[in-house]
């Protein structure tokens, strides 16, 4: 630049909406300010899909609760259903039958594999990969046969994981059409892994990268905190259901950036396989849920508070709920993992980045628009 | 010289199926995903159910657009820029609601951010009901749509 | 199991509390210690329990007690050392709600529940650096999430036409 030239930089500054309309983000709004193409910084917009649950649920009894819990984040309605369920059965300090914690470890590890699906396909498209996202979601199609064959729909399994126990058994031949469905997971995964010489790599590698003390400090958890090189699960250090009887791996990587979020959603799979191989072969037999609920009994919840907390695809989910001796819950306040990632984290990894790299950082942080909103 | 004159006047609403039936066989589709319905739009994209052997593809603006979906619930935040979209599109264009939170509230029927009932904004062509609706029903409510245009029926909504 | 051998990790953090400050405890079960205390002590607490280890902030939560006209205020905040959650509770005025922050302490994080709760029960944070709204654009009723605020009347004068019959039932419902 010419030494004479009688500007200052913020002239040469101007901005840009990367907005909810656009096929990069979805539902969420970034406003960009830009110094030719390299991002000075960014502000985040959220709240296009404010309902208010929190008040919603002060409404509704906790059965009712159950079928609108499903919608708390639509990629993993089922993990959502267990944060509810648990808080109700922790109120209420009943005993849960064995077979139905069996049961809901299975179809939440599932859940958990479809959702893992869908973050790969969607980070493959916004990159410009567009063999991945086909094979991806064409993929995921079998594990939504598998959930209408159980609960009895694709998407939203109508409150399936009730307070309680399950809401039916699997049927008689289920375990078996579960092991042929992860048998072609297991194909899937080896295709993924031929893929990593092509246009993946070069994206990705170098992208976006989050040191640990600044994660810790910005508040970021589940596979974001791996990645970054903190060694740490909740289904591991604050047990719940039966995972403490089942034997499985946490993996972990150390530079992170996005190539390395990327190299942890796949071998999460793989664990997640390995759990509900376990859990189908030890199930025992027995009642599904408790046995006075059948007959539509009145639940009142008693005077106290709970916090619970769960390890769902994205991070920490947590639901904080107070009783007070009537039928409808109190104040029932839901943590979702995705607002800390997408305002402190996403701004603090889009500084000084260059405008092609957006889609690359935004889509490895695997944002949920409403968990963030709820 | 004045009759030739005279055969060219036709109405606004047979102009807009007239022009409909030559874009019949590829409809474009606006590429906005809102909210809980698209969950079920992107297995259409997909090779299961593929809805490019009907001609119908994504775009990215809504200038070259000829159907919008409106897919689930919308919060007063976000129809404010549903409807700056939809005067965007050219004429004639196509408005779809999916799902039964756009006919009655659905379930979020006491929230008091989300609208309750999408025809007193933008107008509506036709309803698919279902939470989400299935692939299927989507493909059966394009159909009808393509049958009303050939038979040269009546719009039913003001243009 | 003797009750003393059990709770072992619990019972050395609530010693180490105790000794230091005047403030009331409970074991819940296992990983889980609830401690109240007063307002004035909040600051002081909480920079004293990030030098033990607690280092996540998990959430922040206000309770609408209408009845004791008062909000309770509750931190959860969790240790990756010990494997712990602890959670504070204090209580404020519900007429006039302020109270000092703590994004001194744990910083972003702590801000964005700060500036949410601001904008849904209109709480007011000093030495925040922001607090703008962050879901609602133009609202200019009272905070939406006070009890006080039927959602149920608002929405049948705002959304539904009494004119039309066929809309009676949505806005008749029984509570």
């Amino acid at each position: 630049m010419n030494p004479n030239y009688n500007t200052t930089e913020r002239e040469l500054e101007y901005s840009l909406p990367f907005g909810p309309a656009h096929p990069g983000p979805g539902n969420f709004a970034v406003k960009l300010r830009l110094d030719g193409e390299k991002v000075v910084s960014a502000k985040a917009d959220p709240g296009y899909l404010h309902r208010g649950f929190e008040k919603l649920m002060e409404y509704r009894t906790p059965i009712q609760n159950a079928v609108l819990s499903d919608r708390i984040c639509v990629f993993e309605p089922l993990n959502w259903n267990l944060v509810h369920a648990q808080a109700v059965d922790e109120l209420m300090d009943w005993n849960v039958p064995e077979r139905a914690k069996y049961i809901r470890v299975v179809m939440v590890e599932l859940s958990r594999i479809q959702s893992h699906i869908i973050w790969y396909g969607s980070m493959s498209k916004a990159i410009g990969f567009d063999t991945g996202f086909k094979l991806a979601f064409g993929y995921r199609d079998y594990i939504l046969d598998l959930f209408e064959n159980i609960t009895g729909g694709r998407v939203y399994p109508a409150g399936y994981i009730c307070p309680g126990g399950v809401r039916k058994d699997l049927g008689k031949n289920m375990p078996e059409k579960i092991r042929k469905t992860l048998n072609k997971i297991n194909d899937m995964l080896s295709k993924f892994e031929k893929f990593d010489n092509l246009s993946i790599l070069v994206r990705t590698k170098g992208v976006g990268i989050l040191p640990l003390k600044k994660a810790i400090q910005l508040g970021a958890t589940g596979p974001v905190l791996r990645a970054s090189g903190l060694k740490t699960d909740i289904r591991k250090d604050d047990p719940y259901e039966i995972y403490s009887k089942l034997d499985f791996d946490i993996p972990t990587e150390k530079l992170g950036d996005s190539y390395s979020r990327l190299l942890i959603l796949r071998r999460e799979v793989r664990e997640s396989i390995k759990i509900i191989n376990q859990a189908l072969n030890n199930m025992p037999k027995g009642n599904v849920i408790i046995p006075s609920l059948n007959s539509g009994t009145h639940i009142n919840l008693p005077k106290g508070e709970v916090y619970v907390r769960n390890e769902c695809s994205r991070g920490e989910g947590a639901m904080y709920m107070v009783g007070d001796g009537t039928e409808k819950p109190y104040r029932c306040k839901i943590r979702g993992p995705s607002l800390l990632h997408q305002i402190p984290v996403l701004e603090y990894l889009l500084k000084g980045s260059q405008i092609a790299d957006v889609p690359a950082i935004y889509w490895s942080l695997n944002p949920c628009p409403a968990d963030m909103d709820r | 010289m004045n009759d030739m004159f005279k055969k060219q006047e036709f109405s606004d609403k047979q102009k807009k199926v007239k022009k409909l039936k030559t874009q019949m066989k590829s409809l474009w589709v606006f590429n906005w995903f809102n909210s809980c319905g698209f969950i079920e739009l992107i297995p259409l994209v997909g090779s299961r159910w593929d809805m490019e052997r009907f001609g119908m593809i994504l775009t990215s603006t809504p200038r070259h657009a000829d159907v919008l979906f409106i897919t689930g619930y919308q919060t007063i935040k976000s129809i404010k820029r549903a409807k700056r979209i939809y005067e965007q599109m050219p004429e004639p264009r196509i408005v779809i609601a999916l799902g039964s939170c756009s006919m009655t509230g659905g379930m979020y029927w006491d929230s008091y951010n989300t609208i309750k009932k999408l025809d007193n904004y933008i107008p509506v062509d036709l309803y698919i009901p279902g939470c989400p609706p299935r692939p299927e029903a989507i493909f059966e409510g394009v159909q009808k749509m393509m049958e009303y245009i050939k038979n040269n029926k009546k719009m039913v909504s003001k243009s | 199991m003797n009750k003393y051998l059990e709770y072992q990790k619990e019972n050395r953090i609530i010693r180490k509390i105790s000794s230091k400050f005047k403030v009331e405890v409970s074991i819940q079960r296992k990983r889980r210690v609830w401690v109240a205390v007063s307002k004035k002590d909040l600051v002081e607490i909480s920079n004293f329990i990030k030098g033990i280890g607690f280092k996540h902030l998990s959430a922040i939560s206000v309770t609408d007690l209408i009845k004791e006209k008062n909000y309770e205020l509750t931190y959860h905040v969790w240790s990756y050392q010990d494997n712990t959650l602890l959670t504070i509770k204090t209580r404020i005025n519900r007429d006039k709600p302020t109270i000092d922050s703590v994004v001194s302490i744990w910083e972003d994080n702590a801000q964005i529940h700060e500036r949410e709760l601001h904008e849904l029960f209109g709480v007011e944070f000093k030495n925040n650096p922001n607090l703008t709204p962050l879901f609602l654009e133009d609202w200019n009723n009272t905070p939406p999430f006070r009890k006080d605020f039927n959602w149920r009347d608002y929405v049948r004068d705002e959304f539904y036409n009494k004119e039309n019959k066929r809309e009676e039932p949505y806005w008749d419902a029984p509570l």
